[in-house]
């Protein structure tokens, strides 16, 4: 009997304190550039709220297990295997590719390991697991539906003719049926609808296009961020640009360069004129220089990281049943972006809710909030 | 569609078909001469894109910069052929055997990435106008033209010029063409074919240099952009017939058109057309437009 009762002991989780949690971490940071600006920019600020919670003293450590899916779905999916059979981490973060994340997605649920989504932005993500109680799904994004609403609300007021112009991966077909049935809903329609393949390297026959139907607002829902602007002084075409919140990167803008990139709108989640956002991003400066380079993205990354570690802190277990549970109930959040203090319920696991999406748009050199027209 | 608009086509297509035809005519190049292929022909491109970034950074003038860049390429031609080809030959089937080239070259394209993802970050980079402004284009008849356009149609032309004159009326062109014919008559008659294969390996990476500093102001330049133009400019050299460098400028010329107009008709499939275009032609003539009947003279 007391031998039973001795290895009943020995298997069961130690209640008392633990000194370190790991934290698994999937994110693409090889392949397209736009993929790892993404990858790269969330990881930044996950890792700055970690080392402020060390420095802070916090208790346990956090140990972050990083992982490059190299926005391929396969290997997110196995790494995500191997964080959970191998490294036995309790909770994990990631990914860029919205594909990658309903990848393993499933695979976490089943394993009941929970998961911090980002800076994916499908709007699927959380909403396919919510009615499975418990879901162990979260997301600590933009969220694709969210903002194609904000920019077509304000695109079908303002403009006379909308065009697109999408890339054919699963991520721009995507967006581009959910601009047709946004602008069917507002009873609009595209007045040109452009594709273009995700290596290509211009999109002169696209814009071309888009001058001839007349179009002033063209939505730009390609990776390459920057190819719809290349021909625009060749063609003398000059049409705001509005899409993704990709635009707002500081690479779009070093390589559009500013000029071109005045007056560009697109989905954004962080005020950057708030005290806590400046702060926030003279901190970052700091810690990474140039590298940093995606204010928004790096600030989602952080605000994930702020819960994880408020959680952790609190729930002083390396349970994931009991980290899910604290995430979902995790108060007093002091966010950089629009996530609310309390921003998680049973029914709503999305950090940025649809009225905290708003548009921003660059004005001399930075992004700023769209005062919406007089 | 306007004549504004064809002639704007015109122009872009056959600006990245001068583009590929440069690549194209890396590839033709070593594979006259050795029968092999540099798999990493389009990150040589990117490479020289970089550097010429990196150069220009530093203030060098642009006429030092592209001789510096395409001359520093012109020694990774001859280091690749050093490296990764050759001991191959010399192991013979221990080095695996007659296409194990393909492996060591498309290796090498992964190393010079990653180095340049280590030395210039991942992010899409800026590279400015060699010799103009941001965002001045030349305008005539309705389109708009960017000088950086203009110049790599003139250079890929003129490069064509030279490659038949170099061929077809110099000593080492005919030393280049005995080496293709047999290797084993070109050493009996007195030629240094392992000159020969460096040569056209270091031919072939300055082609490189020259269509990556051309080539980096009006594409996006990024470690990983190097695939593309090596995919695209095996087509074109298919196209061709590998055996001409006319053929190929016709094939790069067609190529880019091909690419440009079909956009522009259906932007959904517009990258796909000119590639199926190839593999119908193909198909049809298997050894290119300019191709024989029989394939290359071995």
């Amino acid at each position: 009997m007391k031998t039973i009762l001795a290895v009943l002991a020995l298997s069961l989780p130690a209640a008392a304190a633990v000194d370190v949690i790991k934290v698994g971490v999937v994110e693409g940071l090889s392949g397209p550039p736009a993929i790892t600006d993404f990858g790269e920019s969330y990881l930044q600020g996950l890792k700055y709220a970690v080392k402020q919670y060390e420095e802070g003293g916090g208790k346990p450590k956090i140990q972050l297990v990083v992982y490059d899916d190299e926005a391929n779905p396969q290997r997110a999916v196995s790494l995500v295997q191997r964080l959970i059979q191998s490294d036995n981490v309790p909770v994990v973060v990631g990914t860029v590719s919205s594909g990658n994340v309903m990848a393993f997605a499933p695979v976490l649920q089943r394993a009941e390991v929970p998961l911090i989504a980002g800076p994916s932005i499908a709007t699927n993500i959380t909403t396919d697991f919510i009615k499975q109680k418990p879901s162990y799904i979260f997301r600590c994004s933009m969220v694709e539906k969210f903002q194609i609403d904000a920019i077509l609300e304000w695109g079908v007021k303002n403009f006379k003719k909308i065009g697109l112009i999408h890339s054919t991966t699963g991520y721009g077909n995507f967006a581009a049926k959910s601009i047709e049935e946004g602008l069917k809903q507002r009873s609009a329609s595209l007045a040109a609808n452009e594709a273009a393949a995700p290596g290509v390297n211009d999109l002169t026959p696209q814009m071309l296009k888009m001058r001839d139907a007349g179009v002033d607002l063209v939505l730009n829902f390609h990776e390459s961020f920057e190819l719809v602007f290349r021909p625009m002084a060749a063609l003398n075409y000059h049409p705001t640009i509005a899409g993704n919140w990709g635009l707002s990167s500081l690479k779009v803008e070093q390589v559009v360069g500013a000029k071109s990139l005045e007056g560009t709108v697109m989905g954004q989640a962080l005020d950057q004129s708030t005290p806590e956002a400046k702060k926030f991003d003279a901190g970052m400066k700091k810690e990474y220089g140039k590298e940093y380079r995606w204010p928004v993205v790096a600030a989602l990354g952080y605000d994930a990281g702020q819960i994880l570690t408020a959680v952790i802190a609190k729930a002083q277990s390396a349970d994931p049943k009991v980290l899910r549970d604290a995430i979902e109930n995790v108060d007093g959040v002091k966010a950089i972006t629009a996530t609310p203090s309390h921003p998680f319920s049973p029914t709503d696991h999305e950090c940025i809710k649809a009225n905290g999406v708003f548009l921003g748009v660059w004005k001399n050199g930075q992004v700023v909030r769209l005062e919406p027209k007089r | 569609m306007s004549w504004a608009n064809f002639l704007q086509l015109t122009v872009s297509g056959l600006a990245m078909g001068a583009i590929y035809t440069l690549t194209a005519k890396g590839l033709f190049i070593a594979h006259l001469a050795t029968n092999r292929l540099n798999f990493a022909q389009g990150d040589f491109l990117m490479i020289a894109a970089l550097l010429t970034l990196a150069l220009r950074g530093l203030g060098i003038p642009v006429p030092v910069v592209i001789v510096a860049v395409v001359l520093i390429l012109g020694f990774a031609g001859w280091g690749l052929e050093r490296i990764f080809i050759r001991p191959l030959d010399r192991l013979g089937f221990r080095g695996g055997g007659e296409y194990s080239w393909i492996l060591t070259t498309a290796g090498a394209g992964l190393v010079i990435q990653n180095v340049a993802e280590l030395v210039w970050g991942k992010s899409a980079q800026y590279s400015p106008p060699l010799f103009s402004g941001r965002n001045e284009p030349v305008r005539f008849l309705g389109a708009g033209v960017y000088p950086e356009q203009l110049a790599v149609i003139a250079v890929s032309v003129l490069v064509v010029a030279a490659f038949y004159w170099f061929l077809f009326r110099t000593r080492w062109g005919k030393s280049i063409y005995a080496v293709a014919f047999n290797p084993d008559a070109a050493v009996l008659l007195g030629i240094d074919v392992r000159r020969m294969v460096v040569l056209v390996f270091a031919l072939a990476s300055m082609l490189a240099g020259i269509s990556g500093v051309l080539a980096g102001p009006i594409v996006s330049v990024f470690p990983q952009m190097g695939l593309v133009f090596t995919v695209k400019g095996l087509a074109v050299a298919a196209v061709g017939g590998f055996n001409n460098p006319a053929a190929i400028l016709f094939g790069g010329v067609l190529f880019g058109l091909a690419e440009s107009f079909s956009n522009y008709l259906n932007s959904e499939f517009g990258d796909l057309l000119p590639l199926l275009f190839v593999l119908a032609l193909l198909i049809v003539r298997p050894t290119g437009i300019a191709g024989g009947r029989k394939a290359a003279a071995r």
